[in-house]
């Protein structure tokens, strides 16, 4: 695990590895804010949940660390709240 | 920083068997459930004590009998041991540990309860035990020691989004130092390796090595396929789960991050002492004060608690170091929390300086600072049991 570094740009919102399909949320005092990729998100999500940045189908993988951490349970939304709800 | 990495990095004392202790506790360890009251009562009256008391049972059969033993041994011959009172129930109990205390070479008092007569006289005599032990203990000499001597215990708790780019990730730079300096480091919770099998590939030292990594896994994963059950709410713990955290893998991708990019040098079973240095593999069960009881008892001197939200586990025998990533944590729990590494969030510190910091953690608590855990006496000694008890 060489772990690199956060990029400072991508801070509050962190997405670690290029191909991930979520990034983790580390503002909760942001709401609606727009993130690293333009993306805007829901608001309310919690300090260290998920958010998608892209639109995920149902089935579909879920990329964290670059790696799949489980698979969408229900189609989730661009900016959607990604958690126990959706993904298994 | 690779200039000064032989260096010494605290004193501390050097056993009989070459070990180096970064404590020198006089313990006072009831072997069995029977004298726990006693001995902590005896322990309480006397300053300086440390009270071990673990719930040792009687009745236990094969190999869950055979690592209590093993155990009890491990606890008496631990580095961080300066002198201990060893205390059981029955006279051929106390004989049959009078042989194993034999073989390991600091002042030991062995007793039977028993052999006493009432119980204020039997704490008196316990309470006379560990004076005399503390007297035998003070002034020893201490010897400086560098990196190579230490074993450290990698642990996780608590775990969240931060512990992933936190508090882990530094641990995993500072092993990568450590490990470079001829140190050992041990990471254990069988659990937490789940979804992470491509890591232990392709961070092992041999296919052989990876493949006795990967069939503590396999196990791991049968067991818990084969009653049916979704352990989802066990592991990930509901705290996980409320901290972000949704699957097994993603905190499993967290929790590698501790092993930094060194490669295992081998699997160990709960509670063996590596052979050799390097980076090591402990199947235990992912109960923080469990695992973290097979690493120190696998001879860990001082334990790395990479935390997200907060856990109070430690282990008494080996201080236990609490870093913690969390904003929120660090500002609800600042007397439970050793080391603040949050900067990494902001970009204000990078991972090479918060494994400095960890340095130099190690450095103080070396030279005697007490680490929170300590202060509270926080921590347990747990053993998996497997079997049900006769």
């Amino acid at each position: 695990m060489s772990n690199p570094d956060p990029s400072p740009d991508l801070r509050l919102s962190l997405k670690t590895q290029g191909g991930d399909n979520v990034a983790t949320v580390l503002d909760d005092l942001l709401d609606c804010t727009a993130i690293a990729g333009g993306v805007t998100i829901d608001q309310g999500i919690p300090f260290g949940h998920k958010v998608a940045l892209v639109s995920i189908s149902k089935g579909e993988a879920i990329l964290k660390y670059g790696v799949v951490i489980g698979h969408a349970k229900t189609a989730i939304r661009e900016g959607e709240h990604v958690h126990v709800h959706n993904i298994a | 920083m690779s200039t000064t990495l032989h260096d010494p990095i605290g004193k501390g004392w050097r056993r009989a068997d070459g070990r180096i202790g970064v404590r020198n506790h006089v313990i006072a360890f009831s072997t069995v459930a029977l004298t726990d009251r006693v001995t902590a009562l005896a322990a309480a009256q006397v300053s300086g004590v440390l009270p071990i008391t673990p719930a040792f049972q009687r009745g236990l059969r094969g190999d869950d009998a055979t690592l209590q033993e093993e155990m009890i041994k491990a606890i008496i011959a631990h580095p961080n041991v300066g002198a201990a009172l060893v205390v059981t129930h029955d006279r051929s109990s106390a004989d049959r540990l009078q042989a194993v205390c034999s073989e390991v070479e600091k002042p030991i008092f062995v007793v039977a309860l028993m052999a006493q007569r009432g119980m204020q006289a039997a704490q008196e005599s316990l309470t006379t035990k560990l004076r005399s032990l503390l007297d035998a203990t003070a002034g020893q000499s201490k010897s400086e020691f560098n990196l190579s001597n230490l074993t450290v215990a990698l642990e996780c708790g608590g775990s969240d989004a931060t512990s992933a780019l936190c508090a882990n990730p530094a641990i995993g730079r500072f092993v990568d130092l450590l490990i470079e300096a001829g140190g050992t480091a041990i990471v254990s919770e069988t659990a937490e390796f789940l979804g992470g099998e491509d890591v232990v590939r392709a961070q092992s030292k041999t296919p052989q090595i990876a493949d006795a990594i990967l069939a503590h896994l396999s196990a791991e994963e049968a067991m818990m396929n084969s009653d049916g059950t979704d352990y989802r709410g066990v592991n990930p713990t509901q705290e996980n789960i409320e901290a972000g955290l949704s699957t097994l893998t993603e905190k499993t991708m967290g929790a590698l991050c501790k092993i930094g990019t060194s490669r295992f040098a081998g699997a160990l079973n709960f509670g063996e002492r590596p052979k050799g240095k390097g980076l090591f593999f402990m199947n235990t069960p992912f109960f923080s004060p469990t695992s973290l009881t097979g690493m120190v008892l696998g001879g860990a001197q001082v334990s790395l608690f990479a935390m997200g939200v907060f856990n109070p586990s430690g282990l008494p025998l080996a201080p236990t170091i609490k870093i913690c990533g969390n904003p929120k944590t660090l500002s609800d729990w600042p007397d439970a929390i050793d080391l603040d590494v949050s900067d990494v969030i902001s970009g204000k510190s990078r991972y090479d300086e918060a494994a400095d910091e960890i340095r130099m953690a190690m450095r103080r608590i070396s030279e005697g600072q007490m680490t929170c855990a300590e202060k509270l006496q926080e921590g347990q000694i747990i053993l998996p049991i497997t079997q049900a008890p006769l």
